[in-house]
């Protein structure tokens, strides 16, 4: 089928300059003093400050409490504030949150690979540890770990 | 199929047909999107690379010791306010950015140069403070490469380290080439990862110099939108997103 059957108003879209092809949060925008921009602008500033709050919240937490808590729960804690702060960048800020939800789905699914790639390598680094931890070398002088460390 | 039905029937041609873009996503702002997800992918990589580092020492160093200087406040115990400042400076650039991108969609020229202008501003304060923040830890002793050498004297590494944590002070005494190998583990990454970041920065700043030079020449307005604007504007908030992440794996974990 030749592409030239369809309407030309699509076409030269197609076959000019393709950056015409606007995602659907530039389109039919005209007046910047709009109700509707100024919602757009009061929702940036509102993530700003979100994003603050989160950031002083963790360095309060990694200056004075981090030490005191199990590292288990301070990974955690610092994880999910990490992950919220991202979220909200990828979806406010890059305006992913505003593109076609299949959109969304297809540039986010390949990151799904980085959960096995975490638990499989911070696995490994801990069996490392534990072999390390057992080898004679540790448990020797000073003297010979520094001599088999050369 | 005959021409009838083609206008009575569908008043759309059909979604992954072709003559129309599915996503509604221009091909350029597309492959932004995956060139990103493929940047992503590899600050992905020297993270867990680090992770992986840090799980198999003994003894890492604190970074609560080793980021507590601040600028004109030498000597002083300031532990992680400098980095903080960093921080606050880039996502502050980074709602510049997007209230240029909003501008651009408006077409709003005069406004989409005045945030973009705050933006570089805001790019070059960041890369100034991580020159500081280079200088300062190079003349602690910290570079690519360093403590490498089996006779370091532990003096000069021990204040890298938690004070107060007795299995750390322990490690410290029994095994220094254990903590000396992680000091110079941590450097590694430590430089590779900012510096890498710091890359991307300094890339971005450019980017943004040149689309702000085009918007005050007029060249989007004659093209009639300033979909650049957001392109760039794409790869800066992924260099404040990563900035998030290497925060919580180097500052705060």
């Amino acid at each position: 089928m030749s592409a030239h059957h369809h309407e030309d108003s699509i076409q030269h879209l197609y076959e000019g300059d393709q950056s015409k092809l606007y995602s659907g949060v530039m389109q039919h925008h005209t007046d910047v003093n709009s109700e509707e921009s100024k919602n757009q602008v009061k929702r940036i500033w509102k993530i700003f400050w979100i994003l603050l709050v989160i950031t002083v919240a963790e360095v309060i937490m990694g200056m004075f409490f981090s030490h005191q808590m199990p590292k288990a729960l301070v990974a955690f804690f610092f994880l999910a504030l990490t992950l919220l702060k991202a979220g909200y960048i990828v979806a406010v800020f890059m305006h992913l949150g505003d593109e076609f939800k299949n959109f969304m789905v297809t540039v986010l699914i390949p990151l799904v690979l980085f959960v096995w790639f975490i638990i499989a390598f911070l696995a490994d680094g801990g069996f490392w540890l534990r072999m390390n931890n057992e080898s004679p070398a540790r448990h020797n002088s000073q003297q010979s770990t520094t001599s088999s460390n050369e | 199929m005959s021409e009838s039905t083609v206008v009575t029937a569908a008043p759309e041609p059909k979604l992954w047909a072709g003559g129309r873009s599915p996503y509604n996503v221009s091909y350029g702002k597309m492959m932004t999107w995956f060139f990103l997800l493929s940047d992503a992918l590899t600050f992905g990589a020297f993270l867990i690379s680090y992770g992986t580092t840090r799980f198999f020492s003994a003894v890492w160093p604190d970074p609560n010791q080793v980021f507590k200087s601040f600028p004109f406040m030498e000597g002083q115990n300031l532990p992680l306010l400098f980095v903080s400042l960093m921080t606050f400076i880039l996502i502050m650039s980074s709602v510049t950015m997007v209230l240029a991108v909003h501008a651009g969609h408006y077409k709003d020229k005069k406004n989409v140069a005045f945030w973009l202008l705050w933006t570089i501003v805001g790019g070059i304060c960041f890369l100034s403070c991580q020159a500081w923040e280079w200088t300062h830890l190079h003349s602690e002793g910290g570079w690519w490469g360093s403590f490498t050498d089996v006779n370091t004297p532990i003096a000069q590494f021990r204040g890298f380290f938690n004070p107060h944590k007795e299995a750390v002070q322990n490690m410290l005494s029994a095994h220094p080439v254990v903590a000396m190998q992680s000091t110079h583990d941590f450097f590694n990454y430590f430089f590779t990862i900012t510096g890498f970041h710091g890359a991307h920065v300094t890339s971005g700043v450019i980017f943004n110099m040149l689309i702000l030079i085009n918007t005050v020449n007029g060249v989007y307005e004659r093209r009639g939108h300033y979909e650049m604007v957001e392109k760039i504007g794409l790869y800066w908030h992924f260099v404040d997103l990563v900035w998030v992440f290497v925060f919580t794996c180097f500052y705060l974990l």
